[in-house]
Protein backbone atom coordinates (compact mmCIF):
# COMPACT_ATOMS: atom_id res chain seq x y z
CA UNK A 1 0.00 0.00 0.00
CA UNK A 2 2.75 2.16 0.88
CA UNK A 3 4.10 2.84 -2.81
CA UNK A 4 0.93 3.64 -4.10
CA UNK A 5 -0.17 5.79 -1.20
CA UNK A 6 3.39 7.87 -1.92
CA UNK A 7 3.33 7.80 -5.71
CA UNK A 8 0.26 9.75 -5.16
CA UNK A 9 2.20 12.15 -2.75
CA UNK A 10 4.85 12.36 -5.27
CA UNK A 11 1.94 13.47 -7.89
CA UNK A 12 0.70 15.79 -6.10
CA UNK A 13 3.54 17.65 -5.19
CA UNK A 14 6.23 16.56 -7.86
CA UNK A 15 7.90 19.18 -9.58
CA UNK A 16 7.52 19.36 -13.43
CA UNK A 17 9.46 19.10 -16.56
CA UNK A 18 10.86 22.31 -17.92
CA UNK A 19 11.28 23.80 -21.22
CA UNK A 20 12.82 26.19 -22.96
CA UNK A 21 10.76 28.75 -25.19
CA UNK A 22 11.65 29.07 -29.03
CA UNK A 23 12.85 31.90 -31.13
CA UNK A 24 9.34 33.73 -32.11
CA UNK A 25 7.23 31.17 -30.03
CA UNK A 26 4.19 32.70 -28.11
CA UNK A 27 3.52 31.38 -24.69
CA UNK A 28 -0.11 29.37 -26.43
CA UNK A 29 2.61 28.30 -28.63
CA UNK A 30 4.81 26.53 -25.94
CA UNK A 31 1.35 25.82 -24.39
CA UNK A 32 0.72 23.79 -27.98
CA UNK A 33 3.91 22.56 -27.80
CA UNK A 34 4.19 20.89 -24.68
CA UNK A 35 0.38 20.13 -23.57
CA UNK A 36 -0.98 19.93 -26.47
CA UNK A 37 -3.23 22.61 -26.62
CA UNK A 38 -2.72 26.92 -26.38
CA UNK A 39 -5.81 26.95 -24.55
CA UNK A 40 -3.17 25.41 -22.07
CA UNK A 41 -1.26 28.95 -21.95
CA UNK A 42 -3.23 30.02 -18.90
CA UNK A 43 -2.27 27.20 -17.19
CA UNK A 44 1.97 27.70 -17.86
CA UNK A 45 1.07 31.31 -16.87
CA UNK A 46 -0.03 30.70 -13.32
CA UNK A 47 2.37 28.25 -12.93
CA UNK A 48 5.14 29.83 -13.68
CA UNK A 49 3.94 33.23 -12.16
CA UNK A 50 3.84 35.19 -15.48
CA UNK A 51 2.10 38.55 -15.37
CA UNK A 52 1.86 38.85 -19.39
CA UNK A 53 1.33 36.95 -22.01
CA UNK A 54 4.85 37.60 -24.02
CA UNK A 55 7.68 35.16 -22.98
CA UNK A 56 11.01 35.99 -24.16
CA UNK A 57 13.20 33.00 -26.17
CA UNK A 58 15.56 31.40 -23.86
CA UNK A 59 13.57 31.72 -20.67
CA UNK A 60 12.86 28.23 -19.02
CA UNK A 61 9.32 27.69 -18.20
CA UNK A 62 8.34 25.07 -15.64
CA UNK A 63 5.57 22.40 -16.75
CA UNK A 64 2.57 20.63 -15.21
CA UNK A 65 3.46 17.19 -13.66
CA UNK A 66 1.06 14.18 -13.63
CA UNK A 67 -1.52 16.08 -11.63
CA UNK A 68 -3.03 17.74 -14.35
CA UNK A 69 -3.26 14.08 -15.92
CA UNK A 70 -5.20 13.45 -13.30
CA UNK A 71 -6.98 16.28 -13.55
CA UNK A 72 -7.97 16.18 -16.95
CA UNK A 73 -9.40 12.22 -16.53
CA UNK A 74 -11.51 13.43 -13.34
CA UNK A 75 -13.01 15.93 -15.55
CA UNK A 76 -13.65 13.67 -18.35
CA UNK A 77 -15.41 11.62 -16.22
CA UNK A 78 -17.27 14.22 -15.03
CA UNK A 79 -18.01 15.26 -18.46
CA UNK A 80 -19.34 12.01 -19.27
CA UNK A 81 -21.69 11.82 -16.40
CA UNK A 82 -23.02 14.82 -16.45
CA UNK A 83 -23.21 13.84 -20.12
CA UNK A 84 -25.93 11.25 -19.76
CA UNK A 85 -27.20 12.30 -16.76
CA UNK A 86 -31.39 12.75 -16.95
CA UNK A 87 -32.46 16.61 -16.39
CA UNK A 88 -32.84 17.74 -12.91
CA UNK A 89 -31.15 19.80 -10.25
CA UNK A 90 -28.67 17.19 -9.82
CA UNK A 91 -26.93 17.81 -13.28
CA UNK A 92 -27.60 21.68 -12.98
CA UNK A 93 -24.94 21.21 -9.94
CA UNK A 94 -22.84 18.84 -11.32
CA UNK A 95 -22.67 21.00 -14.07
CA UNK A 96 -21.69 24.18 -12.59
CA UNK A 97 -18.68 22.37 -10.46
CA UNK A 98 -17.74 21.25 -13.45
CA UNK A 99 -17.41 24.50 -14.95
CA UNK A 100 -15.86 25.28 -11.72
CA UNK A 101 -13.36 22.72 -11.96
CA UNK A 102 -12.34 23.85 -15.67
CA UNK A 103 -11.66 27.01 -14.14
CA UNK A 104 -9.50 25.68 -11.62
CA UNK A 105 -7.84 23.36 -14.30
CA UNK A 106 -7.21 27.36 -16.34
CA UNK A 107 -5.48 28.03 -13.44
CA UNK A 108 -2.97 25.18 -12.67
CA UNK A 109 -5.18 24.24 -9.49
CA UNK A 110 -5.21 20.51 -10.26
CA UNK A 111 -5.65 19.27 -7.08
CA UNK A 112 -9.16 21.38 -6.47
CA UNK A 113 -10.10 20.59 -10.27
CA UNK A 114 -10.03 17.17 -9.52
CA UNK A 115 -11.88 17.33 -6.34
CA UNK A 116 -14.56 19.96 -7.92
CA UNK A 117 -14.89 17.24 -10.82
CA UNK A 118 -14.93 14.10 -8.65
CA UNK A 119 -18.02 16.01 -6.87
CA UNK A 120 -19.66 16.64 -10.03
CA UNK A 121 -19.40 13.08 -11.11
CA UNK A 122 -20.77 11.68 -7.71
CA UNK A 123 -23.71 14.20 -7.99
CA UNK A 124 -24.82 12.64 -11.48
CA UNK A 125 -23.70 9.00 -11.73
CA UNK A 126 -26.82 7.41 -10.90
CA UNK A 127 -25.70 3.48 -11.92
CA UNK A 128 -23.00 3.77 -9.72
CA UNK A 129 -23.99 0.55 -7.81
CA UNK A 130 -24.49 -1.16 -10.88
CA UNK A 131 -21.88 -3.70 -11.68
CA UNK A 132 -19.74 -2.89 -14.64
CA UNK A 133 -19.59 -5.35 -18.04
CA UNK A 134 -17.43 -4.96 -20.46
CA UNK A 135 -15.65 -6.93 -23.12
CA UNK A 136 -12.13 -6.00 -25.00
CA UNK A 137 -11.23 -7.50 -28.27
CA UNK A 138 -7.31 -7.77 -29.76
CA UNK A 139 -7.25 -8.55 -33.10
CA UNK A 140 -3.63 -9.95 -34.42
CA UNK A 141 -2.69 -6.53 -35.50
CA UNK A 142 -2.94 -4.94 -32.64
CA UNK A 143 -7.08 -3.82 -33.34
CA UNK A 144 -8.81 -3.26 -30.36
CA UNK A 145 -12.98 -3.60 -30.01
CA UNK A 146 -13.62 -2.77 -26.85
CA UNK A 147 -18.27 -3.48 -25.76
CA UNK A 148 -19.65 -2.22 -22.84
CA UNK A 149 -22.14 -4.30 -21.76
CA UNK A 150 -23.57 -2.21 -18.38
CA UNK A 151 -22.82 -0.02 -15.87
CA UNK A 152 -20.61 2.97 -15.99
CA UNK A 153 -18.76 4.07 -19.07
CA UNK A 154 -15.35 3.20 -19.95
CA UNK A 155 -12.59 4.99 -20.91
CA UNK A 156 -11.00 4.40 -23.68
CA UNK A 157 -7.90 6.11 -24.73
CA UNK A 158 -6.00 6.31 -27.54
CA UNK A 159 -3.31 8.65 -29.44
CA UNK A 160 -3.86 11.47 -26.86
CA UNK A 161 -7.61 11.71 -27.07
CA UNK A 162 -9.68 9.81 -24.55
CA UNK A 163 -13.43 8.86 -25.34
CA UNK A 164 -16.50 7.38 -22.86
CA UNK A 165 -17.74 4.31 -23.95
CA UNK A 166 -21.50 4.10 -22.74
CA UNK A 167 -23.56 0.21 -22.02
CA UNK A 168 -24.64 -0.96 -25.18
CA UNK A 169 -21.68 0.81 -27.13
CA UNK A 170 -18.52 -0.22 -29.07
CA UNK A 171 -15.88 1.12 -29.96
CA UNK A 172 -12.59 0.24 -32.65
CA UNK A 173 -9.39 1.52 -32.36
CA UNK A 174 -6.50 0.88 -34.85
CA UNK A 175 -3.36 0.74 -33.86
CA UNK A 176 -1.63 4.39 -34.06
CA UNK A 177 -4.90 6.17 -34.60
CA UNK A 178 -7.20 7.63 -31.70
CA UNK A 179 -10.72 5.95 -30.89
CA UNK A 180 -13.44 5.78 -33.10
CA UNK A 181 -16.96 7.37 -32.81
CA UNK A 182 -18.84 4.83 -30.50
CA UNK A 183 -21.91 2.88 -32.04
CA UNK A 184 -24.38 3.19 -30.32
CA UNK A 185 -27.41 0.08 -30.14
CA UNK A 186 -29.09 1.49 -32.89
CA UNK A 187 -27.04 4.59 -34.28
CA UNK A 188 -26.28 4.29 -37.89
CA UNK A 189 -22.94 4.44 -37.09
CA UNK A 190 -22.85 0.86 -36.52
CA UNK A 191 -22.33 -0.11 -39.63
CA UNK A 192 -18.30 1.48 -39.58
CA UNK A 193 -17.76 -0.84 -36.75
CA UNK A 194 -17.82 -3.90 -38.37
CA UNK A 195 -14.92 -4.96 -40.13
CA UNK A 196 -14.70 -7.29 -42.88
CA UNK A 197 -14.43 -11.09 -41.89
CA UNK A 198 -11.38 -12.71 -42.32
CA UNK A 199 -12.03 -15.66 -44.71
CA UNK A 200 -10.42 -19.02 -43.93
CA UNK A 201 -11.35 -21.71 -45.92
CA UNK A 202 -11.59 -22.74 -48.54
CA UNK A 203 -7.25 -20.93 -49.28
CA UNK A 204 -7.12 -18.14 -51.94
CA UNK A 205 -7.51 -19.92 -56.09
CA UNK A 206 -7.69 -23.25 -54.65
CA UNK A 207 -9.02 -26.23 -57.07
CA UNK A 208 -11.81 -28.07 -55.44
CA UNK A 209 -13.26 -31.43 -56.31
CA UNK A 210 -16.45 -32.09 -54.73
CA UNK A 211 -18.69 -35.39 -55.05
CA UNK A 212 -21.76 -35.12 -58.01
CA UNK A 213 -24.89 -33.86 -56.36
CA UNK A 214 -27.67 -33.43 -58.79
CA UNK A 215 -26.74 -31.57 -61.53
CA UNK A 216 -23.80 -30.36 -60.10
CA UNK A 217 -21.80 -30.86 -57.29
CA UNK A 218 -21.65 -30.62 -53.54
CA UNK A 219 -21.82 -29.64 -51.15
CA UNK A 220 -19.16 -26.59 -51.10
CA UNK A 221 -18.30 -25.11 -47.56
CA UNK A 222 -16.84 -21.91 -46.67
CA UNK A 223 -16.08 -20.06 -43.50
CA UNK A 224 -14.48 -17.05 -42.20
CA UNK A 225 -13.71 -15.82 -38.91
CA UNK A 226 -16.36 -13.96 -37.01
CA UNK A 227 -16.98 -10.66 -36.65
CA UNK A 228 -17.22 -9.31 -33.45
CA UNK A 229 -20.96 -6.76 -33.21
CA UNK A 230 -21.97 -9.04 -36.77
CA UNK A 231 -25.68 -9.75 -35.87
CA UNK A 232 -24.99 -12.42 -39.42
CA UNK A 233 -23.75 -12.60 -42.51
CA UNK A 234 -24.22 -12.47 -46.09
CA UNK A 235 -22.51 -14.78 -48.30
CA UNK A 236 -22.46 -14.49 -52.02
CA UNK A 237 -21.15 -17.12 -54.31
CA UNK A 238 -20.51 -15.64 -57.78
CA UNK A 239 -19.73 -17.87 -60.74
CA UNK A 240 -21.89 -20.40 -63.00
CA UNK A 241 -24.75 -20.86 -60.52
CA UNK A 242 -24.85 -17.83 -58.55
CA UNK A 243 -26.21 -18.09 -54.96
CA UNK A 244 -26.70 -15.69 -51.92
CA UNK A 245 -27.72 -16.84 -48.73
CA UNK A 246 -27.59 -15.20 -44.89
CA UNK A 247 -26.30 -16.94 -42.14
CA UNK A 248 -25.51 -16.40 -37.95
CA UNK A 249 -23.21 -18.09 -38.49
CA UNK A 250 -19.37 -18.13 -39.41
CA UNK A 251 -19.91 -20.96 -42.07
CA UNK A 252 -22.01 -21.49 -45.15
CA UNK A 253 -22.71 -24.47 -47.03
CA UNK A 254 -23.85 -24.76 -50.75
CA UNK A 255 -25.60 -28.19 -50.50
CA UNK A 256 -24.82 -28.35 -54.97
CA UNK A 257 -22.99 -25.66 -57.38
CA UNK A 258 -22.57 -26.43 -61.00
CA UNK A 259 -18.78 -26.82 -61.73
CA UNK A 260 -16.45 -23.53 -62.63
CA UNK A 261 -14.90 -20.77 -61.06
CA UNK A 262 -16.27 -18.35 -58.82
CA UNK A 263 -15.75 -15.57 -56.59
CA UNK A 264 -17.43 -16.12 -53.23
CA UNK A 265 -17.47 -12.87 -50.71
CA UNK A 266 -18.75 -12.42 -46.94
CA UNK A 267 -20.39 -9.35 -45.52
CA UNK A 268 -21.01 -8.00 -41.55
CA UNK A 269 -24.51 -7.60 -41.23
CA UNK A 270 -25.02 -5.08 -38.10
CA UNK A 271 -28.16 -3.55 -36.28
CA UNK A 272 -30.82 -2.69 -38.63
CA UNK A 273 -29.41 -4.79 -41.42
CA UNK A 274 -26.47 -2.63 -41.50
CA UNK A 275 -23.37 -4.28 -43.92
CA UNK A 276 -19.67 -4.63 -43.03
CA UNK A 277 -16.97 -4.28 -45.71
CA UNK A 278 -16.94 -6.94 -47.87
CA UNK A 279 -14.19 -9.86 -48.13
CA UNK A 280 -13.98 -11.83 -50.84
CA UNK A 281 -11.66 -14.81 -52.38
CA UNK A 282 -11.76 -17.44 -55.70
CA UNK A 283 -12.12 -21.12 -56.27
CA UNK A 284 -12.40 -23.37 -58.67
CA UNK A 285 -14.67 -26.24 -58.50
CA UNK A 286 -14.55 -29.46 -60.34
CA UNK A 287 -15.81 -32.86 -59.40
CA UNK A 288 -13.94 -35.21 -57.61
CA UNK A 289 -15.99 -38.64 -59.50
CA UNK A 290 -13.11 -40.34 -61.47
CA UNK A 291 -13.90 -42.14 -63.82
CA UNK A 292 -12.00 -46.05 -63.73
CA UNK A 293 -11.90 -47.54 -66.69
CA UNK A 294 -10.74 -51.49 -66.41
CA UNK A 295 -10.02 -52.86 -69.65
CA UNK A 296 -10.83 -56.55 -70.11
CA UNK A 297 -8.19 -58.66 -69.58
CA UNK A 298 -6.39 -60.10 -72.76
CA UNK A 299 -5.77 -63.41 -71.31
CA UNK A 300 -8.59 -66.17 -70.25
CA UNK B 1 -10.58 7.84 1.61
CA UNK B 2 -12.46 5.87 -1.37
CA UNK B 3 -8.56 5.22 -2.54
CA UNK B 4 -7.57 4.22 0.99
CA UNK B 5 -10.33 1.86 1.34
CA UNK B 6 -9.72 0.23 -1.74
CA UNK B 7 -6.30 -0.55 -0.57
CA UNK B 8 -6.71 -1.61 2.45
CA UNK B 9 -9.12 -4.02 1.08
CA UNK B 10 -6.70 -5.02 -1.05
CA UNK B 11 -4.67 -5.10 1.28
CA UNK B 12 -4.76 -8.75 2.48
CA UNK B 13 -4.57 -10.22 -1.36
CA UNK B 14 -1.85 -7.93 -2.11
CA UNK B 15 0.10 -9.56 0.85
CA UNK B 16 -0.25 -13.21 -0.35
CA UNK B 17 2.60 -14.30 -1.96
CA UNK B 18 3.77 -17.62 -4.39
CA UNK B 19 4.71 -20.36 -2.71
CA UNK B 20 7.96 -19.87 -0.90
CA UNK B 21 11.20 -20.74 -2.51
CA UNK B 22 15.11 -21.32 -0.77
CA UNK B 23 15.30 -18.64 1.69
CA UNK B 24 16.28 -15.27 0.10
CA UNK B 25 17.26 -12.29 1.56
CA UNK B 26 15.00 -10.09 -1.42
CA UNK B 27 11.60 -9.04 -0.46
CA UNK B 28 9.04 -11.58 -2.00
CA UNK B 29 7.14 -10.12 -4.92
CA UNK B 30 3.69 -9.25 -4.88
CA UNK B 31 0.86 -10.98 -6.02
CA UNK B 32 -1.06 -8.90 -8.68
CA UNK B 33 -3.70 -11.18 -9.73
CA UNK B 34 -4.94 -14.65 -9.26
CA UNK B 35 -5.86 -17.20 -11.93
CA UNK B 36 -9.13 -18.95 -11.08
CA UNK B 37 -11.60 -21.85 -13.10
CA UNK B 38 -9.06 -23.04 -15.67
CA UNK B 39 -10.48 -24.33 -18.45
CA UNK B 40 -8.58 -26.12 -21.26
CA UNK B 41 -5.26 -25.34 -21.37
CA UNK B 42 -3.68 -22.58 -19.79
CA UNK B 43 -0.19 -21.83 -19.42
CA UNK B 44 1.61 -19.18 -17.49
CA UNK B 45 5.29 -17.70 -18.14
CA UNK B 46 6.85 -16.14 -14.89
CA UNK B 47 8.85 -12.69 -15.58
CA UNK B 48 12.18 -14.25 -14.46
CA UNK B 49 11.62 -17.36 -16.65
CA UNK B 50 11.93 -18.42 -20.29
CA UNK B 51 9.71 -21.47 -20.37
CA UNK B 52 5.93 -21.69 -20.11
CA UNK B 53 4.26 -24.04 -17.49
CA UNK B 54 0.89 -25.24 -17.02
CA UNK B 55 -1.31 -22.68 -14.49
CA UNK B 56 -2.98 -24.06 -11.47
CA UNK B 57 -5.95 -23.11 -9.75
CA UNK B 58 -5.18 -19.87 -7.49
CA UNK B 59 -2.16 -19.38 -9.08
CA UNK B 60 -0.81 -15.79 -7.85
CA UNK B 61 0.16 -14.17 -10.89
CA UNK B 62 3.04 -11.48 -10.40
CA UNK B 63 4.03 -8.19 -11.68
CA UNK B 64 5.26 -9.34 -15.78
CA UNK B 65 3.96 -12.69 -15.70
CA UNK B 66 2.21 -13.80 -19.09
CA UNK B 67 -0.88 -15.97 -18.88
CA UNK B 68 -1.96 -18.23 -22.55
CA UNK B 69 -4.66 -19.23 -22.92
CA UNK B 70 -5.04 -22.23 -25.80
CA UNK B 71 -8.16 -23.37 -28.20
CA UNK B 72 -11.39 -23.67 -26.44
CA UNK B 73 -9.83 -22.90 -23.04
CA UNK B 74 -10.28 -20.07 -20.64
CA UNK B 75 -9.66 -18.44 -17.08
CA UNK B 76 -11.03 -16.16 -15.06
CA UNK B 77 -7.84 -13.55 -13.72
CA UNK B 78 -8.91 -11.94 -10.46
CA UNK B 79 -7.84 -8.69 -8.87
CA UNK B 80 -7.08 -7.90 -5.48
CA UNK B 81 -9.66 -5.23 -5.56
CA UNK B 82 -12.38 -7.80 -6.62
CA UNK B 83 -12.04 -6.76 -10.29
CA UNK B 84 -12.11 -9.81 -12.60
CA UNK B 85 -11.38 -10.56 -16.36
CA UNK B 86 -12.07 -13.54 -17.99
CA UNK B 87 -9.78 -14.67 -20.51
CA UNK B 88 -11.44 -16.39 -23.55
CA UNK B 89 -9.53 -18.77 -25.73
CA UNK B 90 -6.07 -18.11 -27.81
CA UNK B 91 -5.42 -15.20 -25.86
CA UNK B 92 -2.15 -13.51 -24.58
CA UNK B 93 -2.30 -11.19 -22.06
CA UNK B 94 0.38 -9.57 -19.76
CA UNK B 95 -0.10 -8.61 -15.88
CA UNK B 96 0.97 -5.26 -14.66
CA UNK B 97 3.31 -5.32 -16.96
CA UNK B 98 6.05 -2.93 -16.71
CA UNK B 99 8.08 -1.35 -19.76
CA UNK B 100 5.54 -0.77 -21.84
CA UNK B 101 4.88 1.86 -24.67
CA UNK B 102 6.58 5.20 -24.14
CA UNK B 103 4.40 7.70 -22.84
CA UNK B 104 1.79 4.78 -21.73
CA UNK B 105 0.91 4.31 -17.55
CA UNK B 106 1.01 1.02 -16.40
CA UNK B 107 -1.79 -0.98 -16.41
CA UNK B 108 -3.16 -3.80 -14.43
CA UNK B 109 -3.59 -5.50 -17.77
CA UNK B 110 -2.17 -6.10 -20.92
CA UNK B 111 -4.34 -7.97 -23.83
CA UNK B 112 -1.71 -8.60 -26.72
CA UNK B 113 -4.47 -11.19 -28.40
CA UNK B 114 -7.95 -12.21 -27.94
CA UNK B 115 -10.69 -11.50 -25.85
CA UNK B 116 -11.36 -11.03 -22.35
CA UNK B 117 -14.85 -10.10 -20.53
CA UNK B 118 -13.98 -7.67 -17.51
CA UNK B 119 -16.45 -7.37 -14.28
CA UNK B 120 -16.50 -4.71 -11.61
CA UNK B 121 -19.14 -6.02 -9.40
CA UNK B 122 -18.82 -2.42 -7.15
CA UNK B 123 -17.44 0.22 -9.73
CA UNK B 124 -17.48 2.68 -6.80
CA UNK B 125 -14.90 1.00 -5.63
CA UNK B 126 -12.82 -0.76 -7.91
CA UNK B 127 -11.29 0.51 -11.14
CA UNK B 128 -9.51 -1.57 -13.95
CA UNK B 129 -6.71 -0.82 -16.77
CA UNK B 130 -6.32 -2.63 -19.65
CA UNK B 131 -3.58 -1.80 -22.15
CA UNK B 132 -3.27 -3.18 -25.52
CA UNK B 133 -1.14 -2.27 -28.61
CA UNK B 134 -3.69 0.00 -29.75
CA UNK B 135 -5.43 1.58 -26.91
CA UNK B 136 -5.65 1.67 -22.55
CA UNK B 137 -9.29 1.07 -21.53
CA UNK B 138 -10.64 2.69 -17.99
CA UNK B 139 -13.21 1.53 -16.13
CA UNK B 140 -14.34 2.37 -12.29
CA UNK B 141 -13.33 5.06 -10.09
CA UNK B 142 -10.72 7.55 -11.34
CA UNK B 143 -7.90 7.34 -8.85
CA UNK B 144 -7.40 11.39 -7.95
CA UNK B 145 -6.84 12.82 -4.62
CA UNK B 146 -8.82 11.28 -1.98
Amino acid sequence: MRPLLLALAVASVAPAKETLVQPKETLADVARRTLGSPEAASELKAINHLETDSVAAGTRLLLPGQERDLALGAIASAKSAVHQATLGAARTEASARLADAERLLSSARYQEAAAQADGAWKLVSQRLEDPSHFAIQVADDGTTRVHVDSGIPVRVEAEGRTRAVSPGETVLVRRGEAPGVPSGPSGPQGQGVLEAPVLLSPSPNLHLALDPKGKGVGPLRLSWRAVAGARGYLVELKGPSPQTLRTTHAEASFPSVLTGSYRWSVRALGIEGALGPSAERSLDVSSGNIKLEVQPPDWK
Amino acid sequence: MALCLTLLAAGDACRKSPPAGPADASPLPLARATLQHLKGTVSVKRAAADDWTAASEGMALLENDTVQTGARASAQVRFPNGSSVVVGEEALIGIAETGGSPGRDRTDLTVRRGTVDATLETPTTQDLSVGTPAATVRAGREIVFQ
